[in-house]
């Protein structure tokens, strides 16, 4: 984050070696790979079309909406599980099960039963990226002292107190740390859903320029989609920064 | 084992539980969604599949794409890696790179694979190996970095050459490390293959599950989706195994994705 500029211009050194030989390499017309200054082309055709900003905007709001779920259903069920070690033993093979399940296979089983749209979307995507956030919220239930929690119960501090003072404060940097982790697995689940439902977004945008054979509009909008993702995760990880540093450390 | 399998029985129970609770609610008729099986039709819908070879078939063909991008993803990632964790000028040059590379969702790929490789098994493996090769990277960078310092003094004072202390020490020093890129690796050349296979490659799992999802014929598409989930077990079950007996401390090492 804070290397010297040198440093980071070092280190685009191949990336932007390798576009420039493509630029110089490609012919502008060429069909499987048109050179950058096409996809620039192709970008500011579908700025103009009026369907790259439509796209994006529905994409970064299923991407923000399955997060904010995941976040709070993913906290609730870390809480529970982690503080209830009976819970633990009786969920976790069905919640292996779940974990381990390629989120690709779960979404036509979605579209059948909740039929295309914004809720099929984000139930397939909180389902896959749940999960990073449960087991480290339960990690982080599992690393509060002990004694933290026996006074709690000495004092007789009324359980929504315990959960909203004591519990919330001591587990929320490794929520935060979860949704980190949650937030690529997101991402790709969100362009996956668009991709295979053909609903709007950036996804399925790109899927349509595949199909039509469009190449110089696919590297534009896998360039698109990189700068979204980067921008995504800047703003999670920038959320943790601002937190952590207000709260004690993890560990 | 004994113990550990009483541990497990109560977990193992609420699964079976909740399937039972699936079959009674649909069966009985309490819950009634038009496409919502019940898990004896899902049964019996696979031992169809089964019985007429295709899905022993398309588990194949998706297994085999996916070790395959994971042996490519396991030379060049681990190439990558050592080289960026064994020279300090190619890592300030590749770094950065790396790191946008590994961050673009893998996802948006499967589309460029398609315009340049057609709807064929090079555009699934080409994509599989590619999402694979970056936990395997990474975590070969990680694990090569952590390895105590102690170590490769004791390699100087045995004055063993650059060859035999990297064969000799530091390799399985960091070996816990690297198996769990491996490990995360072959999990994602699993997922990006199946979801290859929906979008792009009309072969294996993948395609199956879209191709019974659009026959509607949900039971067929459930046992199909089930494979996937076990197939995922198995070979993940199947590595850890392996790891565990080659290196004892992989159990303890956490990993970077």
């Amino acid at each position: 984050m804070n290397a010297r500029p040198s440093r980071v211009a070092l280190g685009l050194v191949p990336l932007v070696a390798g576009l420039g030989v493509w630029q110089l390499l490609a012919t502008s017309d060429s069909p499987y790979a048109p050179p950058p200054s096409a996809w620039w082309q192709a970008l500011t055709q579908m700025q103009e079309a009026g369907t790259l900003l439509p796209a994006v905007a529905s994409t970064l709001e299923t991407v923000a909406v399955a997060l904010a779920v995941a976040a709070v259903l993913g906290t609730a069920l870390g809480l529970a599980i982690g503080s209830v070690p009976a819970l633990q033993r009786a969920l976790g093979p069905t919640m292996e099960f779940w974990r381990t399940m390629p989120p690709p296979a779960i979404v036509p089983a979605a579209a059948l039963l909740l039929g295309l749209g914004r809720t099929m979307a984000v139930v397939v995507i909180v389902l896959a990226a749940v999960w990073p956030i449960v087991l480290n919220t339960v990690a982080g239930v599992r690393a509060i002292h002990p004694v933290l929690l026996e006074s709690t119960r000495v004092l007789h501090v009324p359980p929504r107190t315990r959960v909203l003072q004591v519990l919330g404060p001591a587990v929320l940097p490794w929520v935060l740390l979860g949704l980190r982790v949650a937030t690529p697995v997101c991402i790709i689940v969100t362009l996956l859903v668009e991709m295979l439902t053909g609903s709007a977004g950036v996804g399925a945008l790109l899927l349509q320029a595949e199909r039509d054979f469009l190449s110089a509009q696919a590297f534009a909008l896998l360039v698109v989609v990189g700068l979204l993702g980067l921008a995504i995760n800047l703003v999670v990880l920038s959320l943790d920064r601002w937190v952590m540093l207000r709260r004690p450390p993890r560990r | 084992m004994r113990a550990e399998l009483r541990h497990h029985a109560g977990g193992v129970l609420v699964g079976l539980a909740f399937v039972g609770l699936w079959q009674g609610a649909v069966s009985s008729g309490v819950v009634h969604y038009q496409y919502l099986p019940a898990p004896d039709a899902v049964v019996a819908a696979g031992v169809r599949q089964l019985r007429d070879g295709a899905l022993l078939g398309a588990a194949g063909h998706t297994l085999v794409s996916a070790l395959i991008a994971w042996g490519i993803a396991l030379l060049v990632g681990g190439a990558l890696g050592m080289g960026m964790a064994l020279s300090a000028p190619l890592r300030a040059l590749l770094t950065l790179s790396v790191d946008l590379l590994r961050t673009l969702p893998v996802i948006a790929f499967v589309p460029i694979a398609a315009l340049l490789f057609g709807l064929s098994r090079t555009t699934e493996v080409t994509v599989a190996a590619w999402s694979a090769l970056w936990p395997i990277a990474v975590n070969t960078v990680g694990g090569l970095e952590g390895v105590h310092a102690r170590l490769g003094e004791v390699g100087a004072v045995l004055q063993l050459g650059r060859a035999r202390r990297l064969w000799a020490i530091t390799l399985p020093a960091a070996a816990p490390l690297m198996l769990v890129g491996a490990r995360l690796g072959l999990g994602l050349a699993l997922i990006v293959t199946v979801a290859a296979e929906m979008i792009a490659n009309p072969a294996g799992l993948g395609y199956e599950i879209v191709q019974m999802q659009q026959a509607l014929r949900p039971d067929a598409m459930f046992a199909y989706i089930l494979v996937v989930g076990v197939v995922g077990l198995a070979l993940n079950a199947g590595l850890q195994q392996a790891a565990a007996r080659a290196v004892p401390a992989t159990q303890t090492a956490g990993g970077r994705s």
